[in-house]
């Protein structure tokens, strides 16, 4: 009786091997065929999803599967750039600009050239994203995504409250801003201020906004010019001597700067059109944008951008291609932008309806012509990182001078 | 299989290491060839994204690291943080403990509750403490105003001089319950008779605590301290959630700074380092510590 048990069990237990590993080659044999392009991608809202463009484009090209990884953006250039130098990058990953030196350093970047060329799609991009993205070198390593343009948010209501009208240049906005900073509830504190800085990494965009524009840029020399010290001594005051930003300033990133413009701690700040929706759904129609004011030579204001690039490590490049160029098309880019909150990189999207968002969007094309990147320099990203915040900081704690401030900047990206 | 254990531990001596093995390859891997990988790395320029310049350069980061302001700025705050956040995580678990050792009706309930700050996870305190520290809308602020301390809110962790106090206050919080919990255990061990004798011969309340609770639990206290040392030393996590070494480099300490040059500089030779020079601290303490532990158990016994 116990050896036909036995013989009945061992029967099952070789059957199932049998049967398991049948299986397994067949689907082995399948795997062989489709190719999986790992994608590293980040969004700002945690809420939003992009599964259905990549069943989308899994659908349309059977064979390719996406892999894709989302990467917390606070720790994105650092992961990417080790996962590079120890030789297992993704396949695509979204990159900012000014990560383009260093990968291209590393030689960990695909050129696209050679399948852009005859990808239909390319007229539909904006020739200055084309323009921007395009390497010192002359070769597009960037597939364009999405772009932002950042400007000042306002609260309507205070403007009107105070009967302020939108500042032109930047000695109206200042005007401005200390108007708006007040004690609203009379205890003797100021309750509301003028303008929110962002004194914590990231920053650099509003520092850019005000010192940029009035004289100073990132050639050899061009940050410790006289009057690049003067528009950076301009911005430190507006915390140090006009108060009109919060005492949290040095401290405050994107979500303080976001949070105290919802909360009506701050009246104006800087930001783009990927905070729009949070804002108004936070305050309704009291909120509004313009194009950032005037410095003494003209506007600056920050072109944000966000690409996408194949690695050179990559084995599926073919595959990896065909997704990026499925993400850069019409339709598809305005999922995507559902998604990041963003604007489309496409022509043909300009007159796509942004709803309740469009006064924003005004605001974004507003300001395209005087928009501008920092430099294609490999000393760009750690200038963004840890350099910028760390010096302002310290300006702002009055550690350091305008004069000292500008010197470490230019000795950052020039040396000694 | 059972002769075989028992032929192995009479004929070789192996039988101990055996066992040890299975730690021993984990700890070789996990730490022990970091530890060697980093020293190795501290002697070169080696920055990732520049690799055709990296090179062999010696002490050079060494040196670089002792003219480098940022550096004693962050050896400076290191010390600090080592001084201040052991003494008042010590200063307030011994008390907690005392009174934990007390006999009152809620006395298990208050012994669990004590251990809440020690395992909520670090990422979550440092949240937690940010945002009571925050300058406008802080729970911390609003207390002080309503209770006339403060005029106006403060910005506590934008401030350069209150900046690391304040996050050394948030670690005190989360780390004291070790201290009471092995405190606590120390004074379990200590035998009521010396209590009972001591009473007899007629001393007071603070003679027996100097004289019984204190020497009696100095072995524990000791060990405890140094333990502490090294993971409050270590610790990065909740200055980076917190302040992320800042405003300027108000709290900057050797492990972030380290951090801040692999991660955000990528600039793994000088993070390298500066992490050697931090286990070099480490060494020196640790080592004085133990030489002092060994004359003050000589002495008590």
């Amino acid at each position: 009786m116990k050896k036909t048990a036995a013989l009945f069990l061992l029967g099952i237990i070789v059957s199932t091997l049998l049967f398991a590993g049948g299986k397994q080659e067949a689907s082995g044999k399948k795997e062989a065929e489709v190719q999986s392009v790992n994608f590293w991608f980040h969004l700002d809202d945690p809420e939003a999803r992009v599964d259905s463009l990549i069943q989308k484009f899994e659908q349309e090209n059977p064979g390719i599967k996406i892999e894709a990884e989302r990467v917390p953006w606070d720790a994105y250039h650092q992961r990417l750039l080790t996962a590079v130098t120890a030789g297992s990058p993704p396949d695509v990953s979204q990159v900012k600009l000014w990560w383009q030196p260093q990968l291209v350093e590393l030689k960990a970047l695909e050129p696209l050239d050679k399948w852009i060329s005859t990808w239909q799609g390319r007229n539909d991009i904006y020739d200055r994203v084309w323009e921007l993205t395009r390497y010192t070198d002359g070769k597009q390593y960037l597939m364009p995504l999405q772009m932002v343009i950042l400007y000042m948010y306002y609260r309507t209501d205070m403007f009107k409250k105070l009967g302020l009208s939108i500042p032109e240049t930047r000695e109206e906005f200042l005007d401005v801003a200390k108007k708006l900073t007040r004690d609203t509830n009379g205890d003797g504190n100021v309750d509301v201020y003028g303008f929110g800085i962002r004194g914590a990494r990231g920053g650099h965009d509003w520092w850019g906004a005000f010192v940029l524009s009035s004289g100073a840029n990132f050639e050899k020399g061009g940050l410790t010019t006289p009057e690049a010290i003067a528009a950076n001594q301009w911005f430190i005051d507006l915390y140090r001597v006009h108060k009109v930003s919060p005492p949290t300033t040095p401290n405050d990133g994107f979500k303080e700067i976001i949070a105290n413009m919802q909360s009506g701690r701050t009246a104006t700040t800087i930001h783009h059109i990927g905070s729009a929706k949070g804002m108004v759904d936070a305050l309704g129609d009291k909120i509004s944008a313009f194009p950032v004011p005037e410095g003494t030579e003209g506007r600056w204001t920050s072109f944000g951008d966000e690409e996408n690039a194949i690695f050179s490590a990559s084995k599926v490049k073919e595959a990896a291609w065909k997704w990026i160029s499925f993400l850069a098309t019409k339709e598809n880019n305005l999922t995507w932008q559902k998604a990041s909150g963003q604007i489309s990189v496409n022509k043909s999207n300009a007159e796509a309806d942004y709803g309740e968002l469009s006064r924003f969007v005004k605001a974004t094309t507003e300001s395209a012509d005087f928009a501008g990147v920092l430099p294609a320099h490999p000393a760009t990203a750690e200038f963004v990182e840890s350099v910028w915040p760390t010096t302002m900081q310290r300006a702002f704690l009055g550690e350091i001078t305008s004069k000292e401030m500008m010197e470490i900047f230019e000795k950052h990206f020039y040396g000694e | 299989m059972q002769r075989m254990i028992r032929a192995l531990r009479r004929k070789t001596d192996l039988y101990p290491y055996s066992l040890l093995l299975p730690a021993l390859t984990v700890t070789t891997f996990i730490i022990f060839i970091p530890l060697v990988y980093t020293f190795g790395l501290s002697f070169f320029n080696y920055v990732i994204w520049k690799p055709h310049e990296i090179k062999f350069v010696f002490l050079g980061n060494y040196k670089k690291a002792l003219e480098d302001e940022v550096f004693w700025i962050s050896f400076r705050n290191t010390l600090i943080w080592i001084a201040g956040v052991i003494s008042l995580q010590l200063v307030l678990g011994f008390i907690t403990a005392l009174l934990l050792n007390r006999q009152f009706f809620w006395r298990s309930l208050a012994r669990s509750l004590i251990l809440i700050p020690w395992v909520t996870p670090s990422v979550i305190t440092a949240l937690m403490w940010r945002w009571l520290y925050d300058g406008n809308s802080g729970l911390i602020n609003d207390i002080l105003v309503r209770l006339g301390i403060l005029d106006r809110y403060f910005p506590w962790l934008a401030n350069g001089s209150t900046a690391l106090p304040a996050i050394m206050f948030a670690l005190m919080w989360q780390g004291f319950p070790f201290f009471t919990v092995m405190i606590l255990a120390g004074l379990q061990a200590i035998p009521t008779e010396l209590y009972e004798v001591a009473k007899v011969d007629g001393a007071n309340p603070m003679q027996m605590f100097f004289h019984i609770t204190l020497p009696m639990l100095m072995p524990i206290l000791l060990t405890t301290i140094l333990l502490r040392t090294i993971w409050v030393a270590n610790s990065l996590d909740i200055i980076f959630i917190m302040t992320g070494g800042g405003p300027g480099y108000a709290s900057h300490t050797l492990p972030l700074y380290s951090y801040i040059r692999a991660y955000k500089g990528l600039d793994f030779g000088y993070a390298s380092t500066i992490a050697v020079y931090l286990t070099l601290l480490l060494v020196m303490i640790v080592t004085m510590y133990v030489i002092r532990i060994l004359k003050t158990e000589e002495r008590f016994r």
